[in-house]
């Protein structure tokens, strides 16, 4: 298989111990951990947003090799905070998704119409809620057309109908060749991707399918919770 | 506001206040006067006013706002901050503190005949030293209260160098008038000299910062996420730092401190216009212009013999104190 994310001892000093680890095209993976595991900044090395030792590959290609406006065109990645500070209207933060291939406006449109936000499109982001200006961050990331995507927390913020619409499209991209990589809270939701990463105080200790890694025993060593696996609620979206 | 009439009216205003500039003062002219001057015509007396006692104030007083307006709009998205301004970060105190140092230092150096370069020269150096504090006492994204702060206590630690050396030079009535011309700013005798001094730097130096307009749009939303989408951070922070620090330590050296400028300008026109740097940077530079030819004509035409710096920081403080009050 070859890979679309190839990291080795990729480590940062006091928050990431040696993490290697291998993305292949079409692979829809969660990352999943306690808060302070060291999830974001695991997304933020390998997404060459952070100056961390090992090496990091993309397509085979080292990240250090790779120009920044290039590196926009390949890799897309979502921050947990979105930061607006300036009242710039929704559509022109999604089509600075655009900016590395010279504000060409192809999929901005696309993109605002997939993450819901056409009728607040004109609208100053600065005036979105917390949930609405994430789908804005995550609108940016899609207009990119980025086939590698990294998510940090895209849905911690959103309501059930928009979040499970987040994950659709994770899968669809998955789907379409693209690599997706989500951090996630909601081990339920991890156990529908198709790898679960898990991490603790800065370390891998999980990674491979979900019904493999998520475990009782690994569960309450990680998240110190106790987990039983019942028949519950599951809010999906309509088959249409 | 529609942003396609913002160019025009810009310009319409730059010029009306330009060619005020020229019209109005001890001698009034008419507009007609003022042309005829301009290309040589007209009587001796207006066209020495004209030609080389206005125009040079005005075109020092042009480049001035521009640059303070540049400067400002760099500012605000460097720091993402819509208050940081070269004013209240200190970064103009440090300009002026290198002008002071050589303007008292200087005749005891010797370097009198330099002055006209070493002027300019020390205010760039004054003003990197100010901006260089500035960076390391707060970081990017720093919250108003840090940026702020830090901004009060480099003034105050600046301001202080200055009044140093104003007091060491008190028995220099000429050495202090000049000092004090710097520390309340003003275009009074400016001359060809000043232009040639200030001008085409300035130009080059918004020339240069023109195209930046879009990375900069992308670094206002958090410096990762621009890394994220192509933008060369590194770079382009070390283009804006350079731009708006050269920008404000130009700007000094040519009038003294100026506060506010780069504070209002950028304020009033993001108000207008939106938050789009590719606009936002061209108009600040001929809003700034406009509004500092603006208040230059206030100081003439004022009887007391307002200082430029008094009349923007005048304007520039109440709205400062109501942008704090508004809640963002």
């Amino acid at each position: 298989m070859s890979s679309a994310l190839h990291a080795t001892d990729v480590a940062v000093s006091g928050r990431l111990e040696a993490v290697s680890l291998e993305l292949g095209p079409g692979e829809l993976v969660a990352v999943v951990g306690p808060n302070g595991a060291g999830k974001s900044t695991l997304i933020q090395a390998l997404a060459g947003l952070l100056p961390a030792r090992g090496s990091v590959h993309w397509n085979g290609q080292l990240l250090s090799r790779i120009a920044v406006a290039e590196r926009g065109r390949r890799l897309a990645w979502v921050g947990q905070e979105a930061l607006f500070e300036f009242a710039f209207p929704v559509r022109e933060v999604v089509a600075q998704g655009r900016y590395a291939w010279g504000d060409d406006p192809a999929g901005v449109e696309e993109a605002l119409a997939t993450l819901d936000l056409v009728h607040l499109a004109d609208r100053p982001v600065t005036r979105l809620s917390g949930g609405e200006r994430h789908r804005a961050g995550l609108a940016r990331a899609l207009a990119t057309g980025a086939p590698i995507q990294l998510w940090d927390e895209p849905v911690a913020q959103l309501d059930v109908r928009h979040a499970l619409e987040v994950m659709r499209l994770a899968r669809q991209l998955a789907d379409g060749g693209g690599t997706v990589l989500v951090s996630l809270h909601d081990l339920r939701a991890a156990y529908r991707f198709d790898r679960v990463l898990v991490l603790d105080q800065g370390r891998l200790v999980g990674n491979g399918r979900p019904h493999e890694v998520l475990t009782a025993p690994l569960i309450r060593r990680v998240f110190r919770v106790e987990a039983t696996f019942v028949e519950s609620l599951v809010p999906e979206l309509p088959k249409d | 506001m529609r942003s396609r009439l913002a160019i025009p009216a810009l310009l319409a205003l730059l010029a009306l206040a330009f060619l005020a500039s020229l019209a109005f003062g001890e001698l009034r002219l008419s507009f007609d006067q003022v042309l005829s001057a301009l290309l040589g015509g007209g009587d001796d007396i207006a066209r020495t006013v004209v030609r080389d006692f206005r125009l040079p104030r005005a075109l020092v007083g042009l480049a001035v706002g521009a640059a303070l307006g540049a400067s400002g709009v760099v500012m605000q998205a460097f720091f993402r901050n819509p208050l940081a301004s070269p004013g209240l970060l200190g970064v103009s105190s440090g300009g002026a503190l290198g002008a002071v140092a050589v303007l008292a230092l200087g005749p005891m150096l010797g370097v009198a005949a330099a002055t006209m370069w070493a002027l300019p020269l020390a205010s760039v150096i004054g003003a990197f030293a100010a901006t260089g504090m500035v960076l390391m006492l707060a970081q990017r994204g720093a919250g108003t209260e840090r940026l702020l702060l830090s901004g009060v206590a480099l003034n105050a630690l600046l301001g202080a160098g200055t009044s140093f050396l104003l007091t060491t030079t008190a028995g220099h009535f000429e050495v202090n008038a000049q000092i004090l011309f710097w520390l309340m700013g003003g275009l009074e005798s400016r001359s060809w000299e000043h232009v040639w001094m200030g001008v085409p730097p300035i130009l080059l130096a918004c020339l240069l910062l023109l195209p930046l307009g879009r990375a900069m749009n992308l670094l206002s939303l958090g410096e990762q996420s621009a890394q994220s989408l192509g933008v060369d951070v590194r770079r382009l922070r070390w283009q804006l730092i350079v731009l708006s620090t050269v920008l404000t330590a130009l700007a000094t050296a040519v009038a003294g401190i100026v506060g506010f400028v780069g504070l209002v300008v950028p304020h009033v026109l993001r108000l207008l216009f939106g938050p789009d740097h590719r606009r936002l940077l061209p108009y600040s530079m001929l809003g700034g212009a406009a509004f500092l030819l603006a208040c230059d004509l206030i100081t003439r035409t004022f009887p007391l013999g307002l200082r430029l710096g008094v009349v923007t920081s005048l304007i520039g403080g109440p709205f400062f104190l109501w942008l704090l009050r508004r809640p963002r």
